[in-house]
């Protein structure tokens, strides 16, 4: 099932800012390696994350890097990607440098609504269908967006739709129309949504759905339930030490059951939250539901998200035949 | 430990800024609510909260109009509390309303599509009129104390820029580029003026198509008519974001990336002559400041033993010793970003509750370990 995910050229991770939306993209560019596909994480809005999870130094804006064989990533920029693109459409290099140093020009890209947007948006698309000139294959198997906080997320994917409305003829609303298509097309995209289990993700998963599901006619990948409690001794086991180290004689000895249980009661705590929003997530999200546990560590890096790799394998094996059974 | 309370003494507002998914829409609300609690007049700003903070602060349904969209909301003590959310295409228009020199004016600009575009959507537009609407509350002059929760942006640091990015965006000589003579005189005249703009101009005509650049055009040639008064908004939201009655709170968890961002967003706000006057840790884990061997696994379990645990004695003591290895690493942390700090900035830990914490009881839990006087 995970399989068919990596046969997409262009997975989408969206969610609420830190839910971890960066480490499920890494996780998952990890596996389609693995799957043997040529992948690329593109990050936007020089936010870093992802080369950093990876453990590379940050990157340059438009700046694209090997970490290891067939494992990229890639620093979109909204305004070198503009560059970029006029660069192609204009191939004259003397005029071209007068364009981008001249004031207007600067002034235009920083002020022109959604430009930005629409110009890292059909980067995506460029980098998700890009051919090699010598070869003829195709640069990449896979490219994995690791997008920015919902809000944004929704206006990037928002903006092909607006710019092929709003400029009705002309060359943007053409290219408009084919990063649309790729962006609606389900044999090669999926838009994934991570979230953890609590209030505020949850609504904006719920919400995200109906925006870019329902609204913009999307097609769903899976949703990422991450860094799920689940405590592994029941109520009464924390009842029970709490009653019976009250009655102990050595101070030190109470006094660190009483933390022992006060952290009990806060795994406890969060397992509760957690399951009461899963079966919401559940109830009112039709995507299939990958579950992560939370990992407790001191620091959070790649060998973290290798193991959430390998969560999200199993996870996924596990959805794949219970469907095929039921 | 300094907690905010000399912060909330001293400051007339305070503005808490912060990455997105830390924790700042409920850090903003605890310290309004402590703060009307003591009995100040209080208003809190807030950008987009939880459901179920929204409906404790009684703001369901609110499209907060520009100094009118306040709620009250029911405490106990002398002072109160009334909440605002941020409307942002309303703060638009409202701007654009005071500011038009004429009712003709004012109807061009509030009808053009580019206008529309740009009062919703244009980065930075949200950011900067959670300043212009905490500008309006203060000059208003209605409250003891103002808390502004900033909007959730990837960086923080947008919240700052914006106001400089809009009227860099409305300056006067970029508006008379773009006014003339092209855009008047028709792109045709522009053309023979200057034949490498040109090329790009009809670069530009093919991609857009002309339509859409002279909804533009239309655009500044109406804000011309604006972009004094707007100027001098602009620098007026600098003088009260750099006043001395002004504290910045920043709001964050001891994740790594979450403190790069923070140690970013110090700089600049050093940069710009503003003050950060504390720092909120929140969803901290605690470490276990028992003597001896308190963390080792064997004594844990002999001791859990000890007191019938039974079967789950393992997994408690491995719960402990997890939450003990993520505190040490919060410890950390935190430690490193504490010595880049100023010695006048106040630090507060929240600890990682075991709750979403939506509503007045929920807000109040948080107070001990934000103001000295409340634990």
């Amino acid at each position: 099932m995970i399989r068919e995910l990596f046969d997409r050229r262009l997975l989408v991770v969206a969610g609420k800012g830190g839910v971890g939306k960066t480490t499920v993209a890494c996780a998952l560019a990890l596996e389609a390696v693995r799957a043997g596909k040529r992948t690329v994480v593109a990050e936007v809005d020089g936010s870093g994350r992802a080369a950093a999870l990876l453990g590379a130094e940050p990157l340059a804006a438009g700046e694209s890097r090997e970490l290891r064989p067939n494992l990229h990533v890639l620093a979109i920029d909204g305004k070198a990607s503009l560059q970029e693109y006029l660069g192609m459409v204009i191939p004259i290099k003397r005029l071209l440098d007068a364009v981008f140093s001249s004031r207007i020009y600067n002034y235009f890209v920083a002020a022109a609504p959604g430009l930005k947007e629409l110009m890292t948006i059909g980067k995506i698309w460029y980098e998700a269908e890009r051919v090699d000139d010598t070869t003829g294959e195709r640069r990449w198997d896979l490219v994995i967006l690791d997008a920015p906080a919902t809000g944004h997320s929704v206006q990037y994917l928002r903006m092909p739709q607006a710019a092929h409305d709003a400029f009705g003829a002309g060359l943007v609303a053409r290219e408009s129309r084919r990063v649309l298509d790729l962006l609606r097309d389900p044999e090669r995209t999926a838009i994934n949504v991570v979230t953890t289990a609590e209030e505020m993700p949850v609504n904006e998963t719920i919400e995200m759905q109906e925006q870019i599901f329902d609204e913009l006619q999307m097609p769903p990948g899976f949703l990422f339930a991450n860094q799920l409690h689940r405590a592994e001794f029941a109520r009464s086991d924390v009842e029970r030490v709490k009653a019976a180290a009250a009655k102990l004689r050595a101070r030190e000895d109470r006094s660190l059951l009483r933390e022992v249980v006060r952290r009990a009661q806060g795994e406890l705590g969060w397992a509760e939250i957690n399951a009461s929003y899963l079966a919401r997530l559940r109830r009112e999200v039709d995507l299939p539901l990958v579950e992560i546990p939370h990992l407790f560590a001191e620091e959070f890096g790649l060998e973290q998200v290798r193991e959430i790799a390998g969560h999200i394998a199993h996870a996924a094996a596990s959805l794949a035949s219970k469907r095929s059974a039921g | 430990m300094k907690t905010l309370d000399s912060v909330l003494d001293r400051h007339q507002v305070i503005v808490c800024a912060g990455s997105g998914g830390v924790g700042k829409t409920t850090t903003a609300a605890a310290i309004a609510l402590y703060g009307a609690q003591r009995g100040a007049r209080t208003v809190v700003l807030t950008i987009d909260p939880a459901r179920r903070l929204a409906d404790a602060l009684g703001l369901h349904e609110v499209s907060g109009e520009m100094g009118g969209g306040e709620r009250q909301i029911p405490i106990s003590g002398k002072g109160s509390l009334s909440a605002l959310m941020l409307d942002q295409k309303g703060a638009w228009d409202a701007l654009v309303e005071r500011l038009a020199p004429s009712a003709e004016v004012r109807d061009r600009i509030l009808g053009n599509r580019f206008y529309q575009h740009l009062s919703q959507s244009f980065a930075g537009s949200q950011e900067y009129m959670a300043v212009e609407q905490l500008c309006q509350l203060h000059d208003d002059g209605n409250y003891d104390l103002i808390v502004v929760d900033t909007p959730p942006t990837q960086h923080a640091l947008d919240f700052l820029e914006a106001p400089q990015r809009i009227a860099d965006f409305l300056d006067k000589n970029v508006i008379k580029w773009f006014v003339k003579p092209y855009f008047s005189a028709g792109w045709a005249t522009f053309r023979f003026v200057n034949r490498t703009a040109g090329v790009v101009f009809r670069k530009l005509e093919e991609a857009t198509g002309v339509a859409a650049l002279s909804e533009v055009s239309e655009f500044f040639h109406a804000m011309g008519g604006l972009f004094e008064g707007f100027e001098e908004r602009v620098r007026r939201v600098y003088r009260l974001l750099r006043a001395p009655e002004t504290a910045f709170v920043l709001v964050a968890s001891p994740e790594e990336q979450v403190l790069r961002e923070a140690e970013h967003f110090c700089r600049t706000v050093a940069e710009l002559h503003m003050s950060l006057r504390a720092v909120v840790f929140n969803r901290v884990h605690t470490g276990y400041s028992g003597n001896g061997h308190g963390a080792d696994r064997e004594h844990l379990e002999s001791l859990l033993a000890r007191v019938q645990a039974g079967a789950a004695a393992a997994a408690l003591a491995e719960n402990f010793l997890r939450v003990e290895e993520e505190a040490r690493g919060d410890m950390v942390r935190m430690e490193s970003f504490r010595r880049g700090l100023g010695k006048n900035v106040a630090v507060a830990e929240v600890p990682n509750f075991a709750a979403d914490l939506h509503d007045m009881a929920g807000l109040a839990q948080m107070h001990p370990h934000l103001f000295t006087a409340a634990a």
